[in-house]
């Protein structure tokens, strides 16, 4: 095996295989992603009052009594619509479900509920008034007696999505959080792969023809480089906006496609510069093997580690850049990326709510962490130049 | 020396061609009139406003305008009575003020950090650094950008009960504006560069110290400390200059989230408005100008390696 001294010093390194375990986990949980584990709908979908805190962490009354508030204008509003049966069978909120009992007496319950609802309406402060918390709890108990009590799987599947709270449209952070690893994988594995196996053909074929070729190359990506990428980056997705996939994530692609493949360009076309003047590359010309095949079958195998070190760089610049370019409006826009999450999340930080950034930002710190410590260890294991 | 300077600058020529031509191909992709007019317009309001765009003529004679003078002339669509050049002129100030400040702020801590690394190269110390770089590169830059508002803005003027770093905008009135508009996105930008820095001076002089007369040195019985600021700093700062001078055009592109986010009205966040805004005049002048700029900062970076590596003077 043409690797194996390097895989050895590969294995010998424990940060190394944890941070491959941990990008195992990541590609198995995106897989299970695209086998249907969290659907898009799933991370679309209303699971509760909006701005709930993860954990089941306490919450101010003044808050706790906005959400009864949203959880009774559901019930309400469903009991005022001409057909209340089949409205309340609509209603849902995740799992649960507006109570099984006749409407008349759902509707008893929700004038109970508003008698103590009315009471606190008055109060101007919830914070400040310890004397009315009692009360509170009270309509709370009132209110629940309007929703199905849940059970079995439904209980413990409604407090999975609740474990990191709700964002401002009150869907699950976890779900979209880690509905959003399979954007990052589908955005890293696609950019990079296709960014290296480009640059890879246009590096090797411009050091090994060198001639016109070699120039042309080097004029492409000098030109390309000369624009720093997040301009040429907003420009490209300037070029697609108002056409019909500007809604997917095809300017994205484009985008990094065309400006990330320089990078394994560079280094490959170096490269091969080196090994064209090898031995065995003029024995095998000696031999009157044909130039391409030379190329193919001696010259390129000796890139081959370049080239995954080059898509584990790629891969992690991509999901990053993903990032920025949502940020700026440019990127991903109706899929649950972390981007986006991150992007929402500036307005709930200044009002001190900070479990969407967080979520984002942790799942995502634990991918790009995995693939630094992971291509450091590949580029110490396969690069002799590589300083440690 | 001179021979190599003037290859430089030959090679660059077509490369500034290149570059304008993909940006003009790439605008015009997607018919701008119709994408500013909306699907709405009718005919001779899209034929005027081409006749006024001056997009009727050959290609050529637009690729040779371009070159010519940037188009800075040109009316801004979004900014009516405001030319190109005028928004240019205006928007380089604020993206100076964070940019050049952040850079050496930057360098300084980068260049600190790596050679305490490479001084105590594989102990603690390094690894405690290195670990860390690594840590902080692996969270995203918006990230820096929202909490370092919240806790630099919002809860500072909290706690003390004062106003010190603006919120966002940027004013030039009253005598410490530039610490109140301009310090804390310096701040946060610096954070965000200095790991990646860090690591690539460190790595640089450790290549450096590998090298032979380094050896020597260490034989002749110096100081470790004479070693690396005589013998080994002298040598990296070469690769330090060139990394600098080619992070110069970068920079003022990367300020282009800070300048977003912080509401600040530098050459980034010109450049994202007038995109999102589909205001093709202006994109188009800013890139041609990013272009040149970088261009130059190119040449310059060539002859100024030149004139300290002397190896280059002989190829």
């Amino acid at each position: 095996m043409l690797l194996s001294r390097s895989f050895r010093k590969f294995r010998k390194s424990k940060l190394a295989l944890a941070a491959a375990a941990g990008i195992a986990l990541y590609l198995a949980i995106g897989i299970g992603i695209f086998g249907g584990l969290v659907t898009r709908e799933e991370a679309f979908e209303r699971v509760g009052p909006d701005s709930v805190p993860g954990f089941g962490a306490e919450q101010k009354p003044e808050k706790r009594f906005g959400d009864v508030d949203f959880e009774m204008t559901l019930v309400e509003r469903a009991l005022k619509r001409k057909d209340p049966e089949r409205a309340l069978e609509e209603t849902m909120l995740g799992h649960r479900r507006p109570a099984a009992v006749p409407v008349e007496e759902l509707r008893k319950r929700l004038d109970a509920a508003f008698e103590i609802y009315d009471e606190l309406e008055e109060s101007k402060d919830l914070n400040r008034e310890p004397e009315l918390w009692p009360k509170l709890a009270e309509l709370e108990t009132a209110a629940a007696r309007l929703w199905q009590p849940l059970e079995g799987w439904d209980t413990f599947s409604q407090h999975t999505k609740l474990v990191l709270g709700t964002d401002r449209q009150g869907r699950s952070i976890l779900l979209r959080a880690v509905y959003a690893i399979k954007i990052a994988l589908q955005v890293g594995v696609i950019v990079g792969i296709s960014a290296v196996l480009f640059g890879t053909a246009l590096g090797a074929a411009a050091a090994f023809y060198g001639g016109w070729v070699d120039i042309v190359v080097q004029w492409l990506y000098s030109t390309l480089s000369s624009v720093p990428y997040l301009v040429l980056l907003s420009v490209l997705v300037f070029m697609f906006q108002g056409s019909a996939v500007e809604q997917s994530l095809m300017p994205l692609y484009a985008a990094f496609g065309l400006t990330f493949w320089i990078g394994p360009c560079r280094v490959v076309r170096g490269e091969v510069l080196k090994i064209k003047q090898l031995d065995y590359v003029h024995a095998a010309t000696a031999l009157g093997q044909r130039r391409w095949r030379i190329l193919l079958k001696h010259v390129i195998p000796n890139v081959s580690h370049l080239m995954l070190v080059q898509f584990s760089l790629l891969f992690i610049s991509a999901i990053k850049a993903e990032v920025v370019l949502t940020f700026l409006g440019l990127g991903v826009k109706d899929e649950p990326s972390w981007g986006i999450m991150i992007s929402q999340a500036k307005q709930e930080v200044v009002n001190g709510f900070f479990w969407q950034i967080g979520a984002a930002t942790a799942a995502m710190f634990g991918l790009v962490l995995a693939f630094n410590i992971f291509t450091d260890a590949l580029q110490d294991a396969l690069d002799p130049k590589h300083i440690a | 020396m001179w021979q190599y300077v003037v290859r430089k600058l030959l090679w660059n020529i077509p490369v500034y061609l290149g570059i304008l031509l993909v940006v003009m191909l790439a605008l015009r992709v997607n018919d701008p009139v119709w994408g500013r007019l909306g699907k709405n317009a009718t005919q001779e309001q899209y034929d005027k406003e081409r006749e006024k765009l001056g997009l009727k003529e050959p290609f050529i004679r637009q690729y040779g305008k371009l070159l010519w003078g940037f188009d800075l002339g040109r009316e801004s669509w979004d900014k009516p009575g405001r030319t190109v050049g005028e928004e240019l002129a205006q928007a380089v100030w604020p993206s100076f003020w964070i940019a050049l400040p952040a850079l050496v702020l930057t360098t300084l801590i980068a260049l600190a950090t790596a050679l305490v690394a490479a001084f105590r190269r594989g102990r603690a110390l390094d690894r405690g650094l290195m670990a860390g770089a690594v840590v902080g590169m692996s969270i995203s830059y918006v990230v820096y950008i929202i909490l370092g508002q919240y806790f630099g803005a919002y809860r500072l003027s909290e706690w003390t009960g004062r106003q010190i770093f603006a919120i966002q905008g940027y004013d030039t009135k009253g005598s410490v504006w530039w610490a109140h508009f301009c310090l804390l996105p310096v701040l946060i930008n610096t954070v965000l560069a200095v790991g990646y820095d860090s690591r690539f001076y460190r790595a640089v002089i450790v290549e450096e110290v590998t090298r032979d007369h380094v050896r020597t040195a260490r034989a002749k019985g110096l100081t470790e400390r004479a070693v690396m600021l005589k013998h080994v700093l002298r040598n990296a700062l070469i690769s330090v200059i060139t990394h600098v001078m080619i992070t110069l055009p970068f920079l003022i592109a990367g300020e282009i989230l800070i300048e977003v986010y912080f509401n600040i009205p530098g050459m980034g966040r010109t450049l994202i408005t007038a995109i999102l805004g589909k205001d093709f005049p202006m994109v188009q002048g800013f890139t041609a100008v990013f272009a040149a700029v970088f261009i130059v900062t190119n040449i310059l970076t060539d002859v100024l390696y030149a004139l300290v590596d002397p190896r280059v003077r002989l190829s």
